[in-house]
């Protein structure tokens, strides 16, 4: 634990805007491979960091040791960095970074009592033995207790302290059956914020899960390939959520607005359907914690909720300290970093569309040749809002009725023309407690929404 | 502690406590880092970085840690950590460490980072890209050095150190014209030295010509199926698809396309594919396996014939196949005879894909994603810039319907790639 006050540091840092973290990321990693453990892993990466504005420049130094003398070699290591770069350019020279002032602490650590490594072991041969007992027609297993807790104590120049404890586990599962001599696959993910013995209790409860994703599989593997091109399509909650991530998301930070993408043309546009509403959400909505609850940003910055789209209309966009002073908007909270050693970057937090009116059934039952679609993996964002990302469960659509599953495909499609296709909305609502973004660094992201009825891209024969 | 007593001290220990069997090792690091953030140089990062990675067995069975403090009381408290998890968990005939081998230190690159030429370099090639491609937004450049030095030992004798200093440049763009904005774009590169300016690095100055170009795009006209000339700057992407079918992971699950191919045909026999690690033709080199062995240069695909897996000794031992002489990566590419532009002047309709932005592919190849920066080609011409547009095949039959190779090749410092051309992809 790294939870110990660091305020007394101010006195070390220089007159420039400072920012000092002390940062300790600890993971587990136990993977069963039929049967197998492949990894059983317990790691700790920790340090300090601090970063120092001055003049429109940021130096940034860190270190693994967390010591007195660290901490002073990392600040002084920063400020030195940041004079390196005004002494060559001097086109900042002046510009102030707004002020923020918060004190907060969040701790999301387990009250109940810690589980060795070996029970989590256990755990994962009941299940891996119920697969084996009741599915010998899967050809391969693989089960994975995988868990990150990010434990974050930050001070400002400007007076703000916080001090958080954010925890994700989740219990993976991939299953693969065979169809004429070749490989079907399907994971799931289960799980969220909190720590192993929060989210995972009896393994029994597990059983069900994998009945479903196992009758999935079955289906996926006497499935057909999509027809390519441009189809009507379902989308389940699942997709709504990284459709909101990849689609809209990237293209509304900042940073990226600033470095080109096509959102920055569009603010207070029409740019979806009027049955359209998505915010990056900072905590909570609806009065229920989200996956990836953030209170203080590693800004020091109080974190709001953000509508980026409210009735179809592009409302606003997510910041840093740096880019609100550009844009001369209100601070956001969206910096965030993945560890000790990186610096904050304007980052989603829990990024959703919002419930609409219609139920699932109705919107599946309005296709007459179309796709429902419900798992997705990886995805991709662009600056011209056109986004991919990765189908690897779903049904054809006739005449409103679900018929055979698909084989895994990808979907595409230029958000802010294909947003505007959307012709209803669900009235329930689905979170994605696993998602992993990259942008220079890793972060836990949260993704939400409802099922979405659409014109999309499919990839496919 | 020096560096090397670390390690011994805590296999020392390891053993003491009970383990049969350990690996480990201590890495150093030092990162300068400079960073253009929409134009502007605005920020300079200096981090070190220690990983003490610790591997035991005891009686079969094993546990690991990774702890970044080379103090006593947190290498004492890994030491504890990784005999209970190897306590834990359950016994494998098949886990081991490396063998004995001769003690050996290895290097590459620079000792220490020119700093001044560093920003100088990075400067420059702002104002050439400002100057030269003025509808460019440098979204973000990173040029940075990182100086690492590593020590592997084991409980068998095996006594290495590397030693690593490199530069590496990443810079990522799009253009803008009025409203008009094209895909961004990026690439990359590992140097030893800066010898010359970035832009004239791998492919940058043509990707950023092409981006400028690729600010107005069009959707094809018609599904239809036909070739794709995959560019050196994305050709990496489908390799490393088929080289995760040779690993360990793949091979044991049973779910690789490739677990009884060995030294049968895969691919066309136009395809030679090399895993030089070693090559003084590469920035970017290693030395060691991930268990601990010495690499060696190999051939992974031979005029279309698999010549080796790529397994650790876990999936060697498991699957009763030879272990890799290296962990993969580090390719070379063999050329072929026909220049690019002929390649193009014989493709009757096709896309000349630049970057791929797709799904992972389904374990039997299938895969489909979207050509970005990427052109249409008709009738031996390049038309037009295309968004929009999804490529799906299969990647395993793609290596068995390669039309060519061309000639000319591009080196970034990880890799030698030239251009290549597949047939019967579905392009819609």
């Amino acid at each position: 634990m790294i939870n110990k006050d660091i305020s007394s540091y101010s006195s070390v840092f220089s007159k420039d805007y400072t920012e000092l973290r002390v940062q300790e990321n600890r993971s587990i990693n136990i993977t069963l491979l039929n049967g197998d453990i492949v990894s059983n892993d317990s790691s700790a990466k920790s340090g300090v960091s601090s970063r120092t504005f001055k003049d429109g420049n940021w130096g940034f130094s860190s270190n693994p040791n967390i010591s007195d003398e660290a901490i002073q070699s990392v600040v002084k290591s920063s400020t030195d960095n940041v004079k390196f770069l005004n002494k060559r350019s001097s086109k900042g020279c002046g510009i102030l970074l707004p002020e923020s002032i918060t004190d907060y602490e969040f701790n999301y650590s387990s009250k109940k009592e810690k589980n060795d490594q070996k029970y989590w072991i256990e755990y994962l041969k009941s299940l891996d033995d119920y697969i084996i007992s009741n599915y010998p027609k899967i050809t391969s297993r693989t089960l994975v207790f995988s868990a990150l807790d990010m434990e974050k104590n930050l001070l400002t120049a400007n007076g703000s302290k916080s001090f958080s404890m954010t925890p994700r586990s989740h219990l993976i599962i991939i299953l693969t059956t065979e169809k004429d001599g070749e490989p079907i696959r399907l994971m799931d993910a289960h799980g969220g914020l909190g720590q192993l013995q929060d989210n995972f209790t009896d393994p029994k409860k597990y059983f069900k899960e994998i009945d479903k994703q196992v009758q999935y599989l079955i289906d996926k593997a006497n499935g057909i390939h999509a027809k390519a091109g441009k189809k009507e399509v379902v989308l389940d909650g699942d997709l709504a959520g990284i459709l909101a991530h990849e689609a809209i998301g990237h293209t509304t930070e900042a940073d990226l607005v600033l470095g080109g993408s096509v959102a920055g043309d569009n603010m207070h546009n029409q740019v979806a359907s009027p049955l359209v509403s998505l915010v990056d959400f900072a905590n909570s909505y609806n009065g229920n914690i989200c996956p990836v609850p953030v209170y203080v940003d590693d800004e020091g910055v109080k974190s709001e909720d953000v509508t980026i789209i409210e009735n179809g209309i592009l409302k606003s966009f997510m910041h840093n300290k740096d880019s609100s002073r550009h844009f001369q908007t209100n601070l956001t909270g969206n910096a965030r970093a993945f560890s000790f050693s990186d610096e904050p970057l304007i980052r989603m937090r829990n990024t959703a569309i919002l419930p609409g009116e219609s139920k699932l059934e109705d919107m599946i039952s309005s296709v007459e040749d179309g796709y429902y679609l419900m798992k997705t993996g990886n995805g991709q964002a662009d600056s011209t809002s056109e986004f991919m990302f990765a189908v690897t469960m779903g049904y054809e659509i006739k005449n409103g009725k679900l018929g055979r599953a698909i084989y895994d495909t990808t979907i595409s499609g230029i958000a802010f023309d294909m947003l505007k296709t959307v012709s209803m909305v669900s009235n329930d609502m689905k979170w994605e407690s696993a998602g992993m973004c990259g942008k220079k660094q890793p972060i836990p992201v949260g993704m939400g929404g409802p099922a979405i009825k659409c014109q999309i891209n499919m990839g496919g024969r | 502690m020096e560096n090397r007593e670390i390690l011994k001290y805590a296999i020392d220990e390891l053993k003491k406590q009970g383990a049969d069997k350990v690996s480990c090792s201590l890495s150093n690091s030092e990162k300068k880092e400079l960073n253009i953030e929409h134009g502007e140089m605005s920020l300079f990062r200096t981090t070190f970085n220690s990983s003490l990675s610790i591997e035991a067995f005891i009686n079969g069975k094993k546990g690991s840690t990774s702890i970044n403090k080379v103090d006593q009381e947190s290498i004492d408290e890994a030491i504890l950590k990784v005999i209970e998890l190897s306590k834990s968990s359950n016994p494998d005939e098949c886990y081991d460490i490396a063998e004995n081998q001769p003690p050996q230190i290895f290097s590459c690159g620079s000792n220490e980072a020119d700093l001044d030429l560093m920003y100088d370099s990075l400067s420059d090639f702002n104002e050439h890209t400002k100057n030269k491609f003025p509808k460019i937004i440098l979204e973000a450049a990173i040029l940075d050095f990182t100086k690492t030095k590593t020590y592997i030992r084991n409980s068998n004798g095996i006594d290495f150190e590397v030693n690593k200093g490199l530069y590496g440049f990443g810079p990522m763009f799009t253009a803008k014209d009025g409203k008009d904005t094209s895909s961004f774009n990026y690439t990359g590169f590992y140097a030893k030295n800066i010898s010359k300016p970035l832009h004239k690095y791998g492919m940058l100055e043509q990707l950023l010509k092409e981006t400028e170009e690729q600010i107005k795009t069009f959707p094809i006209k018609n599904k239809f199926v036909g070739d794709i000339i995959v560019t050196p700057d994305c050709i990496g992407d489908f390799l490393s698809m088929v080289e995760s079918h040779l690993s360990d992971f793949m091979i044991i699950s049973g779910r690789s396309m490739y677990k009884n191919k060995l030294n049968k045909s895969i691919a066309s026999n136009k395809l030679t594919l090399h895993s030089h690690p070693k090559s003084e033709k590469l920035a970017y080199n290693y030395f060691t396996t991930g268990d601990g062995y010495a690499c060696e240069n190999s051939t992974i695909i031979e005029k279309g014939v698999l010549k080796t897996l790529l397994l650790g000794i876990y999936g060697s031992n498991k699957t009763q196949q030879a272990r890799s002489v290296n962990n993969g990566g580090a390719h070379i590419v063999e050329p072929g005879n026909k220049a690019l532009s002929d390649i193009i002047a014989e493709t009757n309709k096709g896309v000349l894909l630049s970057r791929f932005s797709g799904g992972s592919p389904s374990d039997n190849g299938d895969f489909s994603g979207v050509a970005k920066n990427s052109y249409y080609i008709e009738n031996g011409e390049v038309k037009y810039p295309i968004s929009e547009t999804m490529i799906s095949g299969n990647i395993f039959e793609m290596l068995n319907d390669i039309k060519e190779i061309s000639k000319e090749t591009i080196n970034d410092g990880s890799s030698i790639y030239p251009w290549i051309q597949f047939s019967g992809l579905t392009i819609s």
